[in-house]
């Protein structure tokens, strides 16, 4: 063994033994470096609305993300049992839909990366319909979900800005699903105002949506509408090949080889672009909620 | 440690029409919340008052006491100040048959 190796050797224990001993970060497994890591008893930590683009004026922007609007800290308090909190706080980041079927919300952190290289993303996460009736309402989420959205460097021969989309489809038309799916493909490009300075698409739009080889994951929903879990989220990305290199949730791990983000021309103002987004729709006529209790987001670089 | 300090959009570009209010949110961290509401266009009819609302479970709504009439010009403004409200905050106003505002409002908070 060469002193070199000894030395890696040493840094990759100590570094392990660091993360395992802290209660923040144990229950992460990031790269080797970590870019974000957000637990929401520090505020919102960067995690916005996604507004759509306009120009002039706000009647030019979509349907889609017009509905949209700002998250919030929560301690999930429930009419019949108080605040459940976090996994280590009272706060999570919460992210509700309209009370209207199909009604979808967003949320976003904007970065942008140093390397084009493996990124690891993980996340704590739970979803309930809002508690109006005194029943399990299992089916009255549609779906929860995250994206990312990037762009190569200005030098580095990018030729597309590429969305990743995986969502947990709980339910459709008031059946339960309970699968994962991704999506390739977006809506057509449509300018915004008359000076050829802004476009807009629609990427959660429902169509396209296809089922991950072996989809079908039943997740820990509990009993009633006011009792939450927190499930376990991790999706790998390699920001050189553009191709998704792995998922889990909880204790199964699913196959992405034949998973395909959106991929549409790259863009004039977005390079090194390193967006993450997480998603929430309704199925009924019922407010959604999506809680995030934490966030790690990590690369090798 | 600096104080939160959040400014959040709870309804953009939406037009009011009779019992109309912005979505529920929640803000137990929070200290004071200062409310704006901006009409984005001409509003139409006779305007109302817009009020706050507190609730015990984002679905249960009360008038919390502070109120004013809403804005009567495009650009026009109206703004609610209000602590002591719990956790669930919202604003409400109640538009005659022909009324209507396009607004945006936003809510700041401080704790």
């Amino acid at each position: 063994m060469t002193t070199q190796t000894s030395h890696d050797d040493m840094a990759r224990a100590l570094r392990l033994a660091m993360l395992q001993a802290n209660p923040d970060l144990s229950r992460f497994d990031p790269l080797s470096r970590i870019i974000s890591h957000d637990d929401f008893s520090r505020g919102h930590c960067g995690w916005s609305q996604l507004v759509g683009n306009y120009e002039d004026d706000l009647d030019s922007m979509l349907p889609g993300y017009a509905q949209h609007s700002s998250a919030m800290l929560s301690t999930l308090a429930h009419w019949d049992a108080g605040s459940h909190g976090g996994m280590d706080s009272s706060y999570a980041l919460k992210v509700a839909t309209r009370p209207r079927i199909g009604a979808q919300n967003v949320v976003i952190k904007r970065h942008t990366f140093r390397k084009r290289g493996p990124i690891r993303f993980e996340a704590y996460v739970t979803f309930k319909p809002e508690a109006t009736e005194l029943r399990l309402s299992e089916a009255d989420v549609r779906s929860i979900g995250f994206l990312f959205d990037l762009q190569g460097g200005d030098q580095d021969g990018a030729t597309h800005r590429v969305m990743p989309h995986l969502r947990y489809l709980n339910a459709e038309n008031g059946a339960l699903a309970q699968k994962w799916q991704f999506k390739s493909e977006t809506t057509p490009f449509k300018p915004v105002g008359h000076t050829n300075s802004t476009a807009t698409h629609y990427h959660l739009a429902p169509e396209g949506w296809r089922d991950l080889p072996g989809a079908s994951q039943r997740l820990c929903y509990n009993e009633i509408p006011t009792k939450v879990n927190w499930t376990y989220l991790r999706f790998d990305f390699d920001l050189e090949t553009m191709q998704a290199t792995g998922f889990r949730c909880n204790d199964r791990v699913f196959d992405v080889g034949g998973f395909e983000p959106i991929s549409i021309p790259a863009m004039k103002n977005l390079w090194c672009m390193l967006n993450f987004c997480m998603f929430v729709e309704t199925d009924t006529a019922k407010r959604a909620f999506l809680y995030v209790d934490s966030i790690c987001i990590s690369g090798d670089f | 440690m600096l104080a939160e300090n959040i400014t959040a959009i709870v309804a953009r570009n939406e037009r009011w029409t009779g019992a109309a209010a912005s979505e529920p949110y929640e803000a137990g961290w929070a200290r004071e919340a200062v409310v704006f509401i901006r009409a984005l266009k001409q509003p139409g009819g006779k305007q109302p008052v817009v009020r706050v609302e507190i609730s015990p479970d984002g679905m249960r709504w009360l008038p919390e006491g502070a109120h004013v009439p809403m804005p009567t010009t495009e650009d026009g403004m109206a703004i609610l100040r209000v602590s002591h409200f719990g956790n669930w905050l919202r604003v409400a106003a109640d538009f005659a048959p022909d009324a209507h505002s396009t607004v945006l409002v936003t809510i700041h908070l401080k704790g």
